[in-house]
């Protein structure tokens, strides 16, 4: 119901929005991307981004309060925007993963941040301050956050076996044939280097040999399905029991689905960060600190949190959809743990994800 | 003649760049492989030995011919009757079936395929009628039943329309000539229509069975990604584990594969058209 209000309300600000426009507003339109231009030296800003990952109105509201026009891309993966980028294509601000931003100061992909021009980074909530892929901040400001996590059905699988057997719950036979494992090397790994007590940045080749044994194991034991996205509607359906889902995702699962419920093994989990940042090569660096900076402010990350289900970077939003009764409250999902002693972060490793990338297609391929 | 020649340079250019820069991009990434920060590449056959001498890749390669072969043969066996049926109509029948068959491929591929999820699933649509003579849940979709399912359907199409062509050009005299030797209808069919249709046939294998060798989204979508074949690896390597090297030489081997195929179907084509005339 609360979706449907938001969408009629989406609407209707549309509709009012596109009349506003329409009635000969166009020498004030003209007007204000002039005074952009000689604000910030260019009145287009480049945005790269993954799909569906901002809030419903953002763009059309930056635009309109600051007279500019905003080109959107969008990108599948965090590895096919790393091929653009160094295909030399220029964007003013990107919204990569963690490990990925390690990979681009590396490379010298990146300009420092003025922090002058982004007042609102006071905004940001404590737990995503000082995370280790960018400690003070440098390079890159966090757009949202999340982890991984199960999701299950309670009426079909007993929370008191999640909650004891953590990841292996995936390994247990009485569940086979009823699981959803999310197909990617990173993540899948990451659940077995877990469940086996190891690091999920390990490189000791015994270790990932034995996490691929325990991958293997599951896959010929449980039957599992390999699914990405779908799983969202997949879940929402109740079409298996368990799967593997990103902690935004489940927010919206749980949200639909009453019969579903969360759990973050305590064995540990991937706590992860997608952040902004300025290439090095953008053309207009000046409007993208202003972008970043209007993200920040608590109209814009109420927008996106609502919209998309992630965690906010912003601190009083995300006070507000964790605690208020009708936004995510009683919502194990929305709200990632800061106090899990195994949690981790991914940490670039190229030759690592490539290993892991030949194992895990084996693993599947091994039918 | 001589001054329409100039008229071939754009197609030329097109296909050099379109084509012929792409293909050779992909053999130079395919015999070579990143090498370290003075040399950045260095050339190997190292990519071509790690994927014939490994038992999973043979494996995945062997499950995506077979696959591919099942499609094509149950398009034949299908497409067959139903271009025959289609060729014998009178005319306005016969564009509006020919119609009936293409309308599905003015949808977008990956739609048709998403739609097919929904009608697999476990609370789809067959489960749904087969719940009413309480049958089931089957379990469809995510087994290789929903994979030839959704290739079949995606492909066969092709099979129709190339037969159904080869078919409605056919010169009717012919078979009149056939009765009024005294031919039977099983004969005239067997000697006459079945021959001159051949060609068709062969086209149609090859429209049919090179898609199928090299699709990934069916599997994926359908199979549930426990039905990994040849062009899920090469998708798997290019965008997760940004292996651009090992993922060409796969590519280039399902080149050469499907090269060598057609070169067979071409060989079959001449005897079988030679063999008409005798």
């Amino acid at each position: 119901m609360k979706k449907l209000f938001v969408l009629m309300l989406a609407v209707l600000t549309l509709a009012l929005s596109a009349c506003g426009g329409g009635s000969g507003s166009k020498d004030t339109s003209a007007q204000s991307e002039a005074d952009a231009t000689a604000k910030y030296g260019s009145s287009v800003l480049k945005l790269y981004l993954p799909g569906e990952y901002v809030g419903e109105n953002l763009i059309s509201n930056f635009e309109e309060q600051f007279g500019v026009k905003v080109i959107v891309e969008n990108f599948d993966s965090n590895e096919m925007m790393y091929t653009k980028l160094q295909a030399g294509d220029s964007y003013d601000v990107l919204i990569p993963s963690d490990y990925m931003i390690e990979r681009l100061i590396a490379g010298d992909y990146l300009q420092e941040l003025d922090k002058s021009l982004i007042p609102n980074l006071s905004n940001l909530a404590e737990q995503v301050i000082g995370l280790s892929y960018d400690a003070d901040g440098t390079w890159s400001v966090p757009y949202f956050w999340g982890s991984v996590g199960l999701v299950y059905n309670h009426e079909n699988v007993d929370p008191a076996v999640v909650e004891a057997q953590g990841w292996s719950v995936l390994k247990n036979t009485d569940y086979a044939g009823r699981i959803f494992i999310y197909d990617s090397e990173r993540d899948s790994f990451m659940m077995a280097f877990k469940a086996l007590g190891y690091s999920m940045n390990t490189d000791d080749p015994a270790e990932i040999e034995a996490a691929y044994e325990w991958l293997r194991e599951m896959n010929a034991t449980m039957s599992p399905v390999y699914v990405t996205d779908e799983v969202i509607d997949s879940m929402m359906n109740g079409e298996k029991d368990i799967a593997v889902v990103y902690s935004g995702d489940a927010t919206v699962i749980l949200d639909e689905n009453e019969e579903m419920s969360f759990s973050m093994p305590s064995e540990g989990t991937n706590i992860w960060c997608d952040a902004m940042c300025i290439p090095a090569n953008a053309e207009n660096p000046k409007l993208a600190h202003e972008f970043i900076n209007y993200v920040l402010t608590y109209d814009a990350s109420y927008d996106n949190a609502e919209t998309v289900g992630y965690a906010s970077p912003n601190a009083q939003v995300l006070e507000e959809m964790s605690t208020q009764e009708d936004l995510y409250a009683g919502n194990e999902a929305y709200l990632p743990r800061s106090d899990g002693a195994n949690d981790e972060m991914f940490h670039d490793n190229i030759t690592l994800q490539r290993e892991l990338g030949k194992y895990w297609i084996r693993v599947k391929a091994e039918n | 003649m001589k001054q329409f020649r100039s008229m071939t340079y754009p197609y030329v250019a097109w296909i050099s760049v379109m084509i012929v820069a792409p293909m050779l991009l992909i053999v130079l990434y395919a015999f070579t492989e990143s090498g370290n920060e003075v040399l950045t590449f260095r050339f190997t056959l190292e990519n071509f030995v790690r994927f014939v001498t490994d038992r999973v890749f043979l494996s995945v390669l062997w499950r995506s011919l077979y696959i591919a072969l099942v499609t094509t043969l149950i398009c034949v066996l299908l497409g067959y009757p139903i271009a025959y049926v289609i060729a014998q109509l009178p005319g306005r029948s016969n564009t509006t079936m020919i119609l009936l068959i293409t309308m599905p491929t003015w949808v977008n591929m990956l739609v048709r395929t998403y739609a097919w999820m929904g009608i697999l699933k476990d609370d789809g649509v067959f489960n749904a009628i087969l719940s009413l003579f309480g049958i089931g849940p089957v379990p469809m979709i995510h087994t290789s039943f929903a994979v030839i399912l959704g290739m079949v359907y995606n492909f066969i199409p092709f099979m129709i329309l190339q037969i159904h062509t080869s078919l409605d050009k056919m010169d009717k005299n012919l078979l009149n000539a056939a009765a009024d030797l005294g031919a039977d209808r099983v004969h005239t069919f067997l000697r006459v229509t079945l021959p001159l249709s051949l060609p068709g046939v062969v086209s149609g294998i090859t429209l049919v069975f090179l898609p199928a060798v090299s699709s990934f989204f069916i599997p994926k979508l359908l199979g549930g990604g426990q039905y990994v074949l040849v062009g899920n690896v090469i998708e798997s390597q290019f965008l997760t584990s940004g292996d651009w090297n090992f993922g060409s030489a796969i590519s280039l081997i399902m080149a050469v594969i499907i090269m060598l195929s057609m070169y067979f179907t071409r060989k079959l084509d001449v005897s079988v058209a030679s063999g008409g005339k005798e």
